[in-house]
């Protein structure tokens, strides 16, 4: 008996834990400083219980709250990210939509600026709070931009792109007006360091927003799997198999909004990983979501990860900022993934 | 329930910025009947056939599938009464012909309903039907307009409808594919509302609606109402109904007017 | 350049006899950028804490037109002189403030706000105005500014830039005699700072840090370079400065800072209130509650210690800075 294509080929789903448990070792494994594997390994036995409690030291707590939290922020902001692009991607049947499209990234920076420079909330709001507000301001202007313009003739997923390009505009534009008006060379040495993407200032504390809007947006993608196929299409097509395409919308787009609006706040504007990360599954795994789904939060969890692993190491003794770190990997792997795809 | 039509239109009207788009079209659709639509370009052909699959609201009026007002009917209870193969519908997605054609079983899928036996046993007869079993692994990029067209239809098949819309399925086809699409058309079990251009292919239809500006000008057995006078009133052109040379059935022969 | 430093200093050296006044027109290159003077300037607006405060040291408070970029409160002993003199700007004036006030000068401390990419102008701006432009040598001499953010040192900051910029200073507005009496007051205090430091007795394996301020309170810290002006504080005491960079305020990560496990950490005090760490309070409070920090030796045994952070820039208040760290590690009990 045959069955659905979207379910075929599935099986290597039981290696995603195994898979994601490599790559949070290896991120907790390399860092900044050298600290020997065995190290590693003994501290994370006993902080997870499987052997007596060693006593706190620097090195311990380095590995513990440091490198393990960001490794683990780092996978759910990477699944988070890649989950918003493909949503993005399928429901507004656009190949280069992601969160920038939207103007989210634009306005959690614009959101951020206005903290650190323009003084805004006076020292008591945090830039990570300011951006957080600037992307959801910024995803709420271009809806109500999308509403206003619906019926001039423009089709409804033009009219949402043109949105968020008119919003990232006026967002950038508000940016570059406070950093002008206000901003010292140093200010705009810390804002450029944090629109970059920054991960170093994360501790577990930011894993209680980290994981549950990363299992938010997985657990939404993967309820709406059938409907994000049924968009293949079109919206009108869509809508012709049974889905409530304005329900769908307001569901899917919110759910990415408020994911990346949370990692912009975590970890600074990372781009790229909405990008790649669901394409390149794409030609992995095909396009029926079913896969893709799991494919994509699993591959974005690693990607950023490993990103950050090498935005540790590439420079000694510096950091990079991860976002040069995703676009540099990044695009190489895409084009070689294309290229390998086409051929098969 | 049998007296119940399948899909009732009664003063439907769609006003755009002040223009009627269609207006005050009344219709009841017979069970199992192929009606065509005929008109012009610009219509309201295309916005009809909208109204009718429930994509969009009538302005006035009220549009009814079995007898509940389409406005209060939640989207995959009307997708499941009735499907629709708008014009052109395409993808940049590398699609198989199998997976397009799994898409029309989205309205009877959900979360917790999940892809069952019944559903390869629907995808296998769709894709039978329309002659495209044996492409069923085919990428959607590497098909013909026709393949495309017939997928569209193995995918409206797919979804087990009662009514199946059709918006000018010949359009852009060499004449063979045109027969082809028609002969298919006219087989499938279901009932068909199709958006015409010509005027031979309105001649297969149990019954025809003429539109002109969003108004329903006449409707009927196509030989009835395909008269010259009105061909020449809608259309612009001088027609004359012959007979076959060889087996006697109608013909028009156009001419511009002079 | 540092040809140029020793020629200068050959200069300065030479002065003490010289108290005659100043012969115009003057010419003096001032990084790397040539100055004539006919006479001494009427005018002059100062861009940067510290050239101001030289400046009214020199008693030339009356000839301040306006002031801007001010890091810490200005010196208690000039908070008279100060608040009859214009602030242009808390942070860096526009080129058309300065224009304004129609100076015979326009001096500034760091080369980011008057040099080849300075937000307030370049030094060919002023030029074509005009108005003559001078920048205290402690910002280019040994320091390239094309690299990093804030500049890098490659040579260790000496406070002989420092006495090489009062002495032009001096000279440009024919005060030689004053700028002589105080460079001499303040190598006199300089040499009693290091003779504290150094009869402080530190064991020779201690090191330390300097942190000025962090962008968002958890992330990657600014801290000062290995050749920057706490490095010069740390080489008078003996110190090693844990951070290895040789740009000016390196971006390094507490993993590596933590590791590192230095002796104390100096933490710089601001008025400044852009980012919620330019706040002393907060930088103690997340010493203390972060996980990796609060196991570092130097905050287990409460060895962070405050200083204002223009004493971290190259400025008089480096020697005073000397002083008071001098004063604060003599209180932690780690002599020999």
């Amino acid at each position: 008996m045959r069955r659905g294509a979207a379910v075929r080929g599935a099986g290597w789903l039981w290696l995603a834990p195994a898979l994601l448990a490599a790559a949070l070792l290896f991120g907790t494994a390399v860092g900044e400083t050298r600290i020997p594997l065995s190290t590693v390994v003994a501290v994370l036995a006993s902080k997870t219980g499987l052997t007596a409690a060693v006593p706190d030291s620097v090195d311990a707590s380095v590995i513990w709250h440091y490198r393990l939290s960001r490794a683990t922020v780092a996978a759910c902001g990477g699944a988070s990210l890649a989950l918003s692009g493909l949503v993005l991607q399928a429901l507004l049947r656009n190949a280069l939509a992601e969160p920038y499209l939207l103007g989210i990234s634009a306005g959690a920076s614009t959101g951020a600026v206005a903290v650190a420079v323009a003084g805004f909330g006076a020292g008591v709001i945090s830039m990570s709070a300011g951006a957080f507000a600037g992307a959801l301001v910024a995803f709420g202007l271009v809806a109500i931009l999308a509403r206003a313009a619906r019926g001039t003739g423009v089709q409804t997923t033009g009219i949402i792109i043109l949105a968020g390009i008119a919003g990232s505009q006026m967002f950038n534009a508000t940016t570059a007006l406070i950093i002008a008006q206000s901003a010292s060379a140093e200010q705009a040495r810390g804002i450029m360091f944090w629109l970059l993407g920054n991960l170093s200032g994360v501790r577990w504390p930011d894993i209680r927003l980290a994981l549950p809007v990363a299992l938010l947006g997985l657990g939404v993608a993967l309820w709406h799997v059938r409907t994000l196929d049924a968009f293949t299409f079109g919206a009108d097509s869509a809508a012709a198999l049974g889905i409530d395409v304005r329900r769908a919308r307001v569901v899917l787009i919110g759910t990415a909004a408020l994911a990346t609006a949370v990692v912009v706040s975590i970890a600074g504007a990372i781009g790229f990983v909405g990008l790649v990360v669901p394409h390149a599954m794409r030609f992995l795994v095909g396009v029926r979501h079913a896969r893709l789904v799991p494919a994509t939060a699993l591959a974005g969890a690693v990607f950023l990860v490993l990103s950050d692993v090498v935005s540790r190491i590439v420079i000694p003794g510096q950091v990079l900022p991860i976002g040069v770190i995703t676009a540099l990997v990044g695009a190489p792997a895409f084009a070689v993934v294309m290229v390998r795809g086409r051929r098969r | 329930m049998s007296d119940t039509p399948l899909l009732e239109l009664v003063g439907a009207t769609r006003t755009v910025q002040g223009r009627d788009l269609v207006s005050d079209v009344n219709l009841c659709l017979h069970e199992g009947e192929m009606l065509g639509i005929i008109g012009p370009n610009g219509s309201g052909k295309s916005t009809l056939l909208s109204m009718m699959a429930g994509l969009l609201p009538p302005s006035r009026g009220e549009i009814r599938l079995a007898g509940q007002p389409m406005a209060r009917l939640r989207r995959q209870q009307i997708a499941r009464r009735l499907a629709m193969v708008s014009q052109s519908a395409d993808t940049g997605d590398r699609i198989s012909v199998r997976d397009a054609v799994e898409l029309g079983r989205t309205p009877w899928l959900g979360p917790l309903r999940p892809w069952s036996a019944r559903d390869d046993e629907a995808v296998e007869a769709a894709l039978l039907a329309v002659g495209m079993d044996r492409m069923a692994a085919r990428d959607w990029s590497t098909l013909s307009g026709g393949e495309r067209q017939r997928v569209h239809i193995a995918r409206a098949h797919a979804q087990a409808p009662q009514i199946l819309l059709l918006d000018e399925p010949t359009n852009h086809l060499d004449i063979h594919h045109q027969f082809a699409i028609l002969d298919l058309v006219s087989q499938l079990p279901v009932t068909t509302v199709i958006a015409l251009h010509d005027m031979h292919h309105a001649l297969r239809c149990d019954r025809v609606m003429v539109m002109q500006s969003g108004r329903c000008v006449a409707l009927g057995a196509p030989l009835d109402i395909l008269t010259p006078a009105l061909i020449r009133r809608i259309f612009a052109v001088d027609a004359r109904l012959i007979a076959h040379p060889a087996d006697g059935l109608p013909l028009f022969a156009f001419q511009r007017l002079a | 350049m540092l040809r140029m430093t020793a020629a200068a200093l050959a200069v300065l050296v030479a002065a003490p006899m010289a108290f005659a006044g100043t012969d115009y027109p003057l010419t003096l290159t001032s990084c790397g950028h040539e100055v004539t003077f006919d006479k001494a300037p009427e005018s002059v607006v100062s861009i940067g804490q510290s050239t101001t405060e030289i400046l009214y040291m020199l008693g030339l408070a009356d000839k301040v037109a306006g002031t801007a970029l001010w890091i810490n409160p200005v010196l208690p002993e000039f908070a008279g002189v100060d608040a009859k003199v214009q602030r242009l700007a808390d942070n860096a004036p526009s080129f058309e403030s300065v224009l304004a006030k129609r100076p015979g000068l326009a001096v500034a401390a760091y080369e980011w706000m008057i040099g080849p990419e300075g937000v307030v102008g370049t030094r060919e701006m002023f030029d074509d105005a005009g108005i003559p432009s001078w920048v205290m040598p402690t910002d280019c001499v040994g320091k390239n500014n094309s690299q990093g953010m804030d500049g890098a040192r490659t040579v260790l900051f000496d406070t002989a830039l420092l006495y090489q910029g009062i002495g032009e200073l001096a000279r440009i507005f024919d005060v030689a005699e004053r700028g002589e009496a105080l460079i001499a007051d303040l190598k006199a205090r300089e040499a009693a700072a290091i003779a504290q430091a150094q009869a402080l007795n530190l064991p020779d394996d201690l090191s330390g840090v300097f942190w000025y301020s962090s962008a968002d309170t958890q992330i990657d810290p600014y801290v000062a370079g290995v050749n920057a002006v706490p490095g010069w504080m740390l080489s008078k005491l003996g110190v090693r400065n844990v951070v290895t960079s040789d740009e000016e305020w390196p971006t390094v990560g507490w993993e590596t800072i933590a590791r590192a496990n230095p002796t104390f950490i100096v933490a710089a005090e601001m008025n400044r209130r852009r980012f919620p760490a330019d706040d002393i309070a907060v930088k103690r409070g997340f010493l203390s509650s972060d996980p990796v920090t609060s196991q570092m030796e130097a905050v287990k045994n409460d060895r962070i210690l405050t200083l204002e952070a223009h004493a971290m820039d190259p400025s008089i208040r480096a020697i005073y800075g000397l002083e008071s760290l001098s004063d604060a590690l003599a209180g932690l009990g780690l002599s020999r």
